[in-house]
């Protein structure tokens, strides 16, 4: 998985890049964009949502306009300041400091999740995906904006030596393999030539369905009795 | 909004997914401002600081403070 599978690695990477991010960004991903995807969640104004990796909060100011019940996770208290300063530190929104891969939320918590701009720097994205299947209530939609294999040699060179970038096939096995039956991907583009954004809206399935997920099998994984208060 | 009483239906240790258990050092009406999350299983505690839990599993947590 290139050279970000070492965690401390990936954050001093994205440390730097996050300097560099609200300048780059709106090139490969701008608010069009955003309230397309943002569209198919399809989120009723009470809606409990996640959004995770939501650093600047770009995603978390789209995810507003359709409720209220909006909670922010990132690992990154420098991009999370960005944020306090667009929605205060103490007001509406719900931040939280955590690791994608282990979200510190119980089974079943959320509506819907988002996460936008976040998967490419996760050393393990397929533990994150089951994670996100774990909050999310079954029927719930989970959402997962992530940069397409890109065309260019340039570009190819670059994705392959620090960043997780993929294609459809490469999105089906990951979906699959964290559990989920029913997802389809869209490709999105800010203008021809600009990188592709590939886009994946699953389903989670009801938890019935996750039985032949190998280590999903852990005392948590069963919702209710032992979890209640 | 900072981190309420409320929220604590929600939250778990991210490491083994069991209960929180709060403690609270400064609190402001219902709103906690610091105090400290402590998981009921492995012990492990998340510090809340100025209202944001953090939750940042423990290996994580003294580089990303960085």
């Amino acid at each position: 998985m290139g050279i970000l599978e070492n965690k401390a690695r990936a954050r001093l990477f994205y440390k730097y890049l996050s300097k560099v991010y609200d300048t780059i960004n709106p090139f490969i991903w701008n608010d069009e964009m955003r309230d397309e995807a943002i569209a198919w969640l399809d989120i009723q104004p009470d809606d409990r949502v996640l959004d995770v990796g939501s650093g600047t909060g770009f995603a978390t100011e789209g995810l507003l306009q359709h409720t209220d019940n909006v909670y922010c996770l990132d690992q990154s208290i420098h991009q999370m300041e960005k944020a306090f300063a667009k929605f205060g530190k103490h007001d509406k929104v719900k931040f939280h400091r955590g690791d994608a891969e282990r979200l510190p939320f119980a089974d079943d918590t959320f509506d819907h999740l988002w996460s936008s701009g976040s998967i490419e720097y996760w050393p393990n994205p397929i533990d994150a995906l089951e994670e996100f299947r774990r909050v999310t209530k079954p029927g719930g939609r989970v959402l997962v904006v992530g940069p397409d294999y890109p065309n260019s040699v340039v570009m190819q060179k670059l994705a392959d030596a620090i960043m997780l970038f993929y294609d459809e096939n490469e999105a089906d096995r990951m979906f699959e393999t964290a559990g989920y039956t029913d997802f389809e991907h869209h490709i999105q583009q800010a203008s021809p030539g600009s990188p592709k954004a590939i886009t994946t809206v699953a389903t989670v399935p009801a938890a019935a369905a996750t039985d032949g997920v190998a280590d999903a099998a852990t005392d948590h994984a069963t919702a209710g009795d032992s979890a209640a208060d | 909004m900072v981190m309420k009483e409320s929220l604590m239906d929600i939250l778990c240790c991210p490491v083994d997914k069991h209960d929180l258990e709060l403690t609270v050092d400064t609190k402001d009406d219902e709103e906690i401002i610091e105090g400290t999350l402590t998981c009921t299983e492995c012990g492990e505690a998340y510090p809340i600081e100025d209202g944001i839990p953090n939750l940042l599993p423990p290996d994580m947590r003294d580089e990303a403070a960085a």
